[in-house]
């Protein structure tokens, strides 16, 4: 919010006020976001609002048309749109052969929490591993890498197959008699936290090495340095495109699925296949949504936030 | 001029409430038995996904003793040389019945259907009827455990025994609904995609016993899976549950199906092929859920 100390608004790219054409500043907080006709229209804010909505009204219409005027449109809407079959694969009822997808959608959710946290800790791990420098930590560098490549090559449900089928017939004592969420959620840690190190590691990078020879000269170990100068820093600049994992992390719970676990994918699919019916897939298809698209929403204003910081300080 | 517009306007929607009632009433007329088309072959021509050939679905992979080898077009197996008697009856010699691939979950979405019917060990459910017409009956299921052999369930399954183990099966099978069903266990089953799957588990001791119908599982026990051996602990008594061939929705052909399924009942084909493929998997104690 520094923009609203200067008394004009100033483009971050040519470093000149930014007039509008109507020839009022453009509102704080607005200018330069590139969006809404009000920046170069100030007056006909109205005007767009009713050209905006008319045009949004055509394009749905035009979709909607499509859908319903199709010659198999009655078909498509009882196979995947029907109320009954969405409202009865939402509640369950095991008498019948199927499980309520709205309830299995709580294990993904928990699936989801438990990942994060592991994946946000295991992926720092190995991010500082792989930025580290000493030569004494050579072998594990190479460890770490290796086990980037490998994580990031293999396929998440071959990580799932093999840990939730190869684990228990290890026949070892705890970890080969552990439930299957458990190995599920191990697949995706190992999975996702590849993904992750990497995008810590980028954070690292963007941090310019002047940073670190300036916590130095001011007397601050390696260590010191890096927890309190470079990675707040780091992870700063990380969090969109961190969340961004998230939100896929979020969908690829589902995948547990294929160990036997009743996740809301899997409910899904045996709804169908119990009742000849696709509904159940809509049903999980809208949970999935009202779970990610807060983060996504969320995602979008940090990354505004963070982008109106920099502008600001551009600006200055 | 507004006017004429708005009259305009009505009669479209007119036009298309007919043009809707009219295509429902054709729809409805479809399943009626009044408009049923002869059944001699070349009655039955218009009827067919491909002319002059009669094209029968099947999953893939596919197992005995439904097929054998994973080879439809042998005529060998149960419901490999049930589609062949059907095709005969309706007058198709053997090269003129083409197979193809339809997985279990895409055989009843809507749209046309790829092939003529669909025979893969499809038990009819009023609720799936729905989505899909069914012929009559041509096999009867009773529903079987198999476990693995030394474990608990294999001597200890009375009623309220059978609720304590840890159940899996493969999604959307009747075997599955049995067991949520009639058995009613206290922990939640395992549900897998694949058949294959759930076996694995059983070897793998992640499951304590599957349910699946019993030709399948004397055939999984005897056969497939032996690492550890396994057992077909008992079956269930039956539950009226049959298995019928999958026909797109409205499909008149199952009226011909039907006559020749009613055919090989009377004049003793039906039996003798079950005799001959499922026979010496159908002796076991009945036990009740």
């Amino acid at each position: 919010m520094e923009q609203n100390q200067s008394p004009e608004p100033v483009d971050p790219l040519v470093g000149l006020p930014v007039r509008s054409v109507g020839g009022q500043w453009a509102p704080p907080g607005t200018f330069a976001t590139g969006r809404g006709p009000r920046l170069f229209s100030p007056g006909g804010g109205t005007r767009a609002t009713v050209v905006s909505t008319i045009s949004t009204i055509v394009v749905l219409a035009a979709l909607a048309a499509i859908f319903l005027l199709a010659p198999g449109a009655r078909a498509v809407e009882h196979a995947f749109f029907n109320p009954t079959d969405m409202w009865q694969s939402f509640i369950g009822n095991p008498k019948q052969g199927y499980y309520s997808v709205g309830a299995a959608i709580w294990l993904n959710i928990r699936m989801f929490l438990a990942a994060e946290v592991l994946i946000l800790a295991f992926a720092l791990l190995i991010a500082l591993i792989r930025h580290s420098v000493g030569p004494a930590l050579f072998p594990i560098r190479i460890l770490a890498t290796g086990y980037v490549d490998f994580f990031r090559g293999v396929p998440l449900i071959l990580v799932i197959f093999a840990l939730g089928l190869g684990v228990p017939a290890l026949s070892l004592p705890v970890i080969s008699s552990q439930p299957d969420v458990v190995y599920g959620v191990a697949a995706l840690v190992l999975s996702y936290s590849a993904y992750v190190s990497e995008v810590y590691r980028a954070g690292l990078n963007s941090v310019h090495q002047s940073q670190v020879a300036a916590a130095r000269s001011l007397g601050l170990s390696q260590g010191t340095a890096l927890r309190y100068v470079v990675l707040p820093q780091a992870v700063r600049n990380i969090i969109p495109p961190l969340l961004n994992d998230f939100i896929s992390l979020q969908k690829d719970t589902a995948l547990v699925g294929t160990l036997g676990v009743i996740e809301a994918n899997k409910a899904a699919d045996i709804y169908s296949e119990t009742v000849f019916n696709f509904s159940s897939f809509t049903v999980a298809a809208i949970l999935f949504l009202i779970l990610t698209i807060p983060l996504a929403r969320f995602t979008d204003r940090l990354i505004e936030r963070d982008r109106r910081r920099r502008l600001a300080g551009a600006a200055r | 001029m507004r006017r004429l517009l708005a009259a305009a306007g009505a009669v479209v929607v007119l036009g298309g409430a007919v043009a809707a009632c009219g295509s429902s009433g054709n729809g409805n007329g479809g399943s009626s038995p009044a408009a049923a088309p002869s059944c001699s072959k070349s009655g039955i021509q218009s009827l067919l996904h491909t002319k002059g050939k009669l094209t029968v679905a099947t999953d893939n992979p596919v197992y005995p003793p439904w097929f054998i080898k994973n080879t439809p077009s042998s005529g060998k197996g149960y419901e490999s040389a049930i589609a062949y008697a059907i095709a005969a009856k309706l007058g198709f010699s053997k090269s003129q019945v083409v197979w193809v691939h339809e997985p279990f979950s895409s055989s009843y979405a809507p749209g046309p259907k790829a092939f003529d019917f669909d025979i893969n060990e499809v038990s009819v459910t009023a609720a799936r009827a729905k989505a899909v017409t069914f012929s009559n009956s041509y096999y009867p299921v009773q529903q079987a455990i198999v476990a693995r052999k030394g474990t608990p369930i294999v001597t200890n399954h009375s009623p309220a025994q059978l609720k304590t183990y840890q159940y899996g099966d493969q999604v959307g099978t009747t075997g599955l609904a049995f067991i949520t069903g009639h058995i009613q266990p206290s922990k939640q089953p395992k549900v897998f995609d694949t058949l294959a799957e759930a076996s694995a588990a059983l070897e793998a001791g992640r499951i304590d016993a599957l349910v699946t119908d019993t030709p399948t599982a004397q055939y999984m026990a005897a056969f497939q899976l032996k690492h550890p051996p396994t057992v077909l602990v008992a079956q269930f008594p039956t539950v009226g549950e049959h298995y019928g061939l999958v026909f797109a929705k409205g499909n008149q052909l199952v009226t011909c199906v039907n006559k020749a399924i009613a055919s090989l009942k009377s004049d003793g084909t039906l039996a003798a092929l079950q005799n001959k493929y499922l026979g010496i998997f159908l002796k076991f104690p009945t036990i009740q859920p």
